[in-house]
């Protein structure tokens, strides 16, 4: 409602945002190379990528701090690539909080009200009722400084919330913090997704953040959109390796497709779905979890070889198993019965179900 | 290379001190060799002008009662306190927009600034001074070519009056007003900008509710360092103001070298003391003066800030009408403020360069544009034994003082840093203070001194008053780099077997020892420069360079002074290159 009509076009701001090959350069490295991207409205989703994959120079260029060398950024359809950031009406969630040091809780939540012209009555209002949603109404009157890091976090929330912007732009807001806080403010920030229903865009380079809060998760490396998919299908379905190995542990066993089925470096047989095209290299890749290892009487259809390395680590244990080939595997058994795990030196075949297996040729 | 010079030229920043806190109480003891050192020649003597001013053992406030009473010295005072507002006003206006882009520009913009504030800051104010009489003289480079431009018929009086006095100081005191604010600006998270745009906040409004009351303590720090050093500015004054234009400064040397009336000279020095010392105060209530100094303790920036209660409501409204005129206003695309800026820093280096230009003259005189390039300059500079004999009592003179600073200072460094004891902040304070106070009370109240036990007019005399002036610089330089010696490498080398012999030889020497010869580079051109001391300590009986250079100056203005002024340049400048040289040499390693 507020400001809205100033944005020229269609009055209706549903938070849709679409980029259109958007490209940035810096120097003679492609920051951002042809990311194209439709998010719909109410739409939760995260840039997932290691540092320097471009998810922040894309993220800064829907914001408007950064310009596209070319391509476009649309917000329900009207082109906003060149309009300055203060004319976006984006919330911008940024990494360490940006809360202004000299200014109370409640005036930086203030701000951009105050900004917008408001009336002071109607700020105050306003003001309240998005501090006692992050539960701060208590600390109004402190200074960003007197607070731990995840009250900074929930004023910084309640900043970009306060003037009502249909989209949420959220760079690594949870960087900062300790694990358990973390993960406790996960589930704080998609309990407000599902309130407050607006579109946000997350950035993050932390897989479990990415996998656990997104609708769709969008893999970002060397600049490229590598995959967007439902966090499921990434880490079921990976689109290539480098999706593979970035998102969760991973296994890559190098096979060769020869009619339909997949050989293993000795020429062992692979579990794996079978191959539709022609023969040709191609890497098999199986997670931690899927692979189980067998004591070798079991005759098995995998690869051959032994245990080499055993971790404890509570919940499960960590098998390292060395294939005759040389190759190295990784196990991941939950302790769940009391069943004992192998032993190192015990020799052991590796298999796996079909279904878990993912055949990558690149 | 731009970060390392602008940390050798003010280490503002303020991490918090870790060493204090395992300090053995031991290091302490090296604080006393350079406390007694001051001691003895910055308090005793400021006492002493305080006593005699009161006509000591006749207890009187006839001097003051005098000064008070008599127009022409109210005159005086109000000439000083005219020239010191405006000069500060002009400094604040033309620093700021350098200062900030120096902090928000892009590299290659910061490189240029930088070294457009940092040259001349470390060119001697003698040489300054100079460029500016060679300007703005009758038949300086200003009037030259507007005569050959045909914009006037005649000179136009430039020198010699209040203008030239105003504008060849706010030149000099440029770097001053622009290293603070640097400082503070460079500490501001860039993020907290983009915060206030995404938050609504146009360009003009972010920086108006955000950039500015975060800079405030910078502008802050700036205004009351270069109001401080006018109202104690000497040398400026005298070679450039007329007779209309008398400052305090110069009636006391007036009362004390001319009129030989030391208790009224000392009156009129106990008048600008207080006046720097109120100010002082006014500005601690705002900002740490230590900091100011470029020294940074344990105390953290962030308290400064918000011990600030700026009025953010205000704040707000004015923002909120900023946001409102964004549509109006016209689109420079950013560019504006650098433009204002390179501008202004090619005009903070011109009056440097120009000299460097006129000293190549093949003419013994001053003409403009030069006839012809040649090295006569230098080659009547180095075949003249007044001259020569002039550089060598310089040297003589720096190395002692170098010397002394060096070694007082780097104890004083330890010691503030690692030792622990009661009443440190005064320490710090005695420490600090021979660079804020007035240059000419301290040489005055030291002559004093000095004339009691016989070592007026004596270049060990002389070399120990600079040494006073050095030790805070010393002191700045090395507690910097001794903020960034991690105790736990010490304490690693103790763990692996060095005792603390070793330990200081093979950890804290090699680490240390960049700081100590930048240090002592900068002792020594502190004393290298100095004319003021000259003045007062050496009676006449010591000619160094600069005393030299300020009588050729008063005197006759030829050339060889412009081959004198471009070698101290030179000088300085390598000086800055070496400082800057080891500081990258520590980053990188």
């Amino acid at each position: 409602m507020l400001m809205r009509a100033k944005l020229s076009g269609t009055d209706v701001r549903t938070g849709g945002i679409a980029l259109h090959k958007l490209q940035k350069r810096y120097g003679s490295a492609m920051a951002v190379d042809d990311v194209s991207l439709s998010i719909s409205p109410g739409e939760f989703i995260s840039l997932l990528g290691p540092s320097g994959s471009g998810k922040t120079t894309t993220l800064m260029m829907i914001a408007g701090f950064e310009l596209p060398d070319s391509g476009q950024v649309l917000l329900d359809g009207n082109d906003i690539t060149h309009l300055p950031p203060h004319r976006r009406e984006l919330g911008v969630i940024f990494q360490n909080y940006a809360l202004f040091p000299h200014m109370t809780v409640a005036e930086n939540v203030a701000y951009p009200l105050r900004m917008r012209r408001m009336a002071k009555p109607e700020v105050e209002t306003r003001v309240r009722r998005v501090l006692d949603q992050v539960h701060l109404g208590a600390l109004a009157s402190r200074r960003p400084h007197q607070m731990s890091g995840g009250q900074q976090q929930r004023v910084a929330i309640a900043r970009a919330l306060v003037f009502d912007p249909p989209v949420l732009l959220l760079d690594e807001p949870l960087g900062a913090l300790d694990k358990k806080l973390r993960e406790h403010l996960r589930g704080e920030i998609k309990t407000l997704h599902k309130e407050v229903g607006k579109t946000m865009i997350y950035v993050t380079h932390d897989q479990d953040e990415a996998l656990a809060m997104s609708d769709r998760v969008a893999v970002m490396h060397e600049g490229r959109i590598r995959q967007v998919s439902a966090p499921e299908d990434i880490y079921r379905r990976p689109a290539d390796l480098f999706v593979a190995g970035f998102v969760g542990e991973v296994n890559f066993i190098p096979a060769k497709l020869l009619s339909g089925i997949a050989y293993g470096p000795a020429g062992e047989k692979l579990p794996a779905a079978p191959w539709p095209d022609a023969d040709r290299d191609a890497t098999v890749c199986v997670r931690p979890e899927h692979l189980r290892l067998h004591a070798k009487a079991s005759a098995a259809e995998g690869v051959q070889g032994h245990i080499v390395g055993r971790t404890f680590i509570g919940d499960a244990t960590i098998l390292e198993f060395r294939a005759d080939s040389g190759l190295q595997l990784t196990s991941k058994v939950l302790n769940i019965s009391v069943e004992t795990t192998p032993q190192i030196g015990a020799a052991c075949v590796a298999s796996w179900a079909a279904t878990d297996a993912t055949i990558l040729t690149e | 290379m731009a970060d390392a010079m602008s940390s050798m030229a003010i280490n503002g920043r303020s991490e918090p001190l870790q060493a204090s806190a395992l300090g053995p109480t031991r290091w302490a003891w090296l604080l006393l060799p350079g406390s007694i050192f001051l001691v003895v020649l910055f308090i005793v003597p400021l006492v002493g002008l305080l006593l005699l001013s009161l006509g000591m053992p006749d207890w009187t406030l006839a001097n003051f009662i005098r000064i008070g009473n008599n127009p022409a010295y109210l005159a005086v005072l109000r000439t000083t306190l005219e020239i010191s507002v405006s000069v500060t006003a002009l400094a604040f206006v033309l620093g700021y927009p350098i200062a900030y882009a120096l902090t928000t520009g892009g590299s290659a913009l910061r490189t240029f600034l930088l070294i457009a504030v940092v040259l001349p800051y470390f060119t001697s104010v003698l040489a300054r001074t100079f460029a500016w009489v060679v300007l703005l003289g009758r038949n300086g480079v200003i009037n030259s070519i507007l005569l050959e431009l045909g914009w006037t018929s005649q000179p136009i009086t430039m020198l010699y009056n209040r203008f030239g006095v105003i504008l060849g100081m706010t030149h000099i005191v440029m770097p001053l007003m622009i290293l603070p604010m640097y400082t503070v600006m460079s500490s501001i998270d860039q993020r907290l900008l983009r915060a206030a745009r995404a938050n609504g906040a146009s360009p003009l409004a972010a920086f108006l509710t955000v950039f500015l009351p975060l800079s405030l303590p910078g502008l802050i720090a700036g205004v009351l360092l270069v109001f401080i050093y006018c109202l104690g500015f000497y040398i400026t004054p005298a070679l450039m103001g007329g007779l209309s234009d008398l400052t305090i400064t110069m009636e006391i040397s007036s009362q004390v070298v001319d009129q030989l009336n030391w208790s009224f000279g000392s009156a009129l020095s106990m008048v600008l003391l207080v006046a720097v010392l109120t100010v002082l105060w006014i500005g601690s209530r705002f900002f740490p003066v230590e900091q100011l100094l470029g020294f940074s303790d344990a105390k953290s920036g962030s308290d400064t800030i918000t011990r600030r209660q700026v009025g953010t409501q205000w704040l707000m409204r004015v923002g909120a009408a900023a946001n409102v005129l964004d549509r109006w206003l016209p689109s420079m695309g950013g560019q504006g403020v650098p433009a204002l800026a390179s501008i202004l820093a090619v005009l903070l280096l011109l009056p440097v360069l120009i000299v460097a230009y006129l000293s190549l003259s093949a003419s013994s005189y001053f003409v403009f544009p030069l006839p012809g390039y040649s090295l006569r300059n230098y080659q009547a500079y180095l075949s003249d034994t007044l001259w020569l004999r002039a550089t060598f009592t310089s040297i003589r003179v720096a190395l002692m003082a170098a010397g002394m600073a060096t070694v007082l200072g780097s104890m004083l460094a330890f010691g503030l840093s690692r030792g622990r004891i009661p009443g440190r902040g005064a320490i710090v304070a005695l420490v600090l203070s021979p660079i804020i106070m007035p240059t000419v009370v301290v040489a005055v109240a030291t002559y004093f001194l000095l004339v009691r036990v016989g070592l007026q007019g004596t270049e060990f005399g002389l070399a120990l008053g600079h040494a006073v002036h050095a030790i805070p610089y010393v002191v700045v330089i090395v507690v910097a780099n001794l903020r960034d010696l991690n105790p736990t490498y010490e304490r690693a080398a103790r763990s692996l077997g060095a005792g603390p012999v070793a330990t200081f030889r093979t950890i804290i020497a090699p680490l240390v020892m960049p700081a100590l010869v930048v240090a002592g580079f900068f002792a020594f051109l502190a004393s290298f420069d100095d004319v003021v001391y000259v003045l007062f300590l050496g009676i006449g009986k010591i000619t160094t360079l600069p005393m030299r250079m300020w009588e050729g100056i008063r005197q006759d203005i030829n050339p060889t002074i412009a081959a004198v002024a471009t070698l101290q340049m030179l000088f300085a400048g390598i000086v800055i290159m070496i400082g800057a040289m080891l500081g990258q040499r520590k980053e990188n390693t």
